[in-house]
């Protein structure tokens, strides 16, 4: 479905991220794990268009996508939930929702799909974005990014700012998602989250892949228990 | 007493709607138009000119707000491109020192080509009492649009799809591009609207006092205030802002004196900010 090749790209003159192909099957959940500042964002940030490729390629569906611009990335069926979550703070839940279907009217049947997902979305629908906890605006984001029925959803650091139980909570309703169908791309520094949900992962350090395979051979690996994991 | 706060009223309901005209085009695009108040004023040079062919007021004024909406959106797609390019207070700034340009440019053209025009409409019709004080239909007039206007431009940012992409864009531009909403088209869209607000204030001053082309430089100081005053970017902040300024226009023209009152004016602005540094509804109030 998402097919990476050779990407390279950074900000200015040199590369943070070279080299870089990863590629994502229909209906997977896949994980790109790495330490802070190995890359991850900058990947993502890249592949969305949101940063220019420097070299390389995109490919979304057979097709090249490469440099397309982030608004037109989002009409062909790819949500991007950046870990600043970028919502609207001045408008209500409900509004936010509204314009994660934009340009289209908010469809309904989606709407209580995202209100079963996140409830909490619901009780909240007139309160102002900016005034909510950091778990609520992680599922707007998520929820915002669900509205425009997205095929393939990426996510950086869903749990960026979340406590550990609000962590666990957000990769449950994940989890949830991959039942329904949608294919997920996530970076995350909390590793062992990210490798429950995901049937495959991707090691990225400084702006290289270092190791991929399915995610229980990633668990296994001891340069990975040793690095992210926690367990020597 | 009536008769000055009901002036203020009216007056500030201009106000308003100048101010908000510059207002949007500063939260979407980090760019303060300083050659607003000159493109009002050809907005005014056109309407006149147009009427001395012979057109009717009313297609006169379509006409009038129309160039102005063009001359805006122009400004957008020409001289303001390399501006995009830059983030934050670089954009501002650079926004600031090209306008000034472009304002220098129209203000000259127009000094040049039509020295002595200006814009007078003169609505007929007996006073109108409205609570005792006797209101020139003008006035009135002027009022009803502005405030049809104020309330559709209300609506639009409120209950359209657009008004909301619009006002994504303002609270996040990467958040309203990662929706699929593409702001260089929002951006148009908000430069022609600018324009049309700004020629559209410009027709309804005409209606109760006429419009010199040497006005540009006050309208342009006049939106700023009301734009500083209200928070940069805010709407909402614009409207009560103008009405404000407004009312202390009229109240201080007529128990001061008209020579004091942009004194006053401005010392009310900077009042505001003291209290409150980014406005009445400012983005970090």
């Amino acid at each position: 479905m998402l097919e990476v090749s050779e990407l390279s790209t950074g900000y200015g003159a040199k590369d943070v991220v070279r080299g870089v192909s990863i590629d994502v099957r229909e209906g997977e959940a896949v994980a790109i794990i790495g330490s802070n500042g190995a890359g991850k964002t900058t990947l993502l940030r890249a592949i969305c268009g949101l940063l220019p490729v420097s070299s390389g390629v995109v490919g979304y569906e057979g097709r090249a996508i490469t440099n397309l611009r982030a608004n037109e990335v989002a009409r062909i069926g790819i949500a991007f939930v950046p870990a600043e979550r970028h919502l609207f703070p001045e408008m209500s839940v409900a509004e936010n929702l509204a314009l994660g279907a934009y340009p289209k009217r908010p469809d309904a049947k989606q709407q209580s799909l995202v209100l079963e997902l996140f409830p909490r979305l619901g009780e909240r629908s007139r309160q102002a974005a900016g005034t909510m906890s950091g778990g609520e605006q992680q599922m707007l984001a998520v929820g915002r990014a669900l509205m425009s029925r997205p095929r393939l959803i990426i996510l950086d650091e869903p749990t960026t700012g979340l406590a550990p139980r609000l962590a666990t909570q957000a990769y449950e309703s994940l989890a949830a998602l991959r039942v329904q169908g949608v294919t997920i791309l996530v970076a995350e520094q909390q590793v062992p989250l990210a490798l429950r949900l995901a049937d495959r992962g991707y090691v990225l350090e400084n702006g290289e892949i270092q190791l991929e395979g399915p995610a229980a051979e990633l668990r296994d690996n001891p340069t990975v228990r040793r690095a992210y994991l926690g367990i020597a | 007493m009536t008769a000055v706060l009901l002036d203020g009223i009216v007056l500030g309901l201009q106000f308003g709607l100048l101010g908000v005209g510059l207002t949007v085009v500063y939260g979407l695009a980090g760019v303060l138009n300083l050659a607003y108040g000159p493109i009002a004023v050809a907005a005014a040079v056109a309407v006149s000119l147009s009427m001395q062919s012979g057109l009717s007021a009313g297609p006169a004024v379509l006409l009038g707000i129309l160039t102005a909406a063009v001359i805006s959106l122009l400004l957008n797609f020409t001289i303001l491109q390399p501006v995009y390019r830059q983030e934050g207070e670089t954009r501002v700034l650079l926004s600031l020192l090209l306008t000034i340009g472009v304002a220098f440019i129209i203000d000259g053209i127009l000094v040049w080509r039509y020295p002595i025009e200006g814009l007078s409409l003169n609505i007929g019709g007996d006073p109108v009492s409205i609570l005792g004080v006797p209101m020139r239909t003008g006035s009135l007039l002027a009022s009803a649009i502005v405030i049809l206007t104020g309330g559709a431009l209300i609506a639009f940012f409120r209950a359209t799809t657009t008004g909301k992409a619009v006002r994504s864009v303002i609270q996040d531009e990467v958040g309203a591009r990662l929706c699929g909403v593409n702001p260089a088209r929002v951006r148009a869209l908000i430069f022609a609207l600018s324009g049309a607000l700004a020629g559209l204030v410009v027709v309804t001053e005409a209606m109760a006092s006429p419009v010199t082309i040497s006005a540009g430089f006050r309208l342009t100081i006049l939106a700023l205030l009301v734009t500083v005053v209200g928070g940069l970017g805010s709407i909402r902040g614009a409207f009560l802002a103008g009405l404000i300024l407004g009312i202390v226009n009229s109240v201080s023209s007529f128990y001061i004196g008209a020579y004091i009152t942009t004194i006053i004016l401005l010392g009310a602005a900077a009042l505001t900010i003291l209290v409150r540094p980014s406005g009445l509804f400012g983005k970090h109030a």
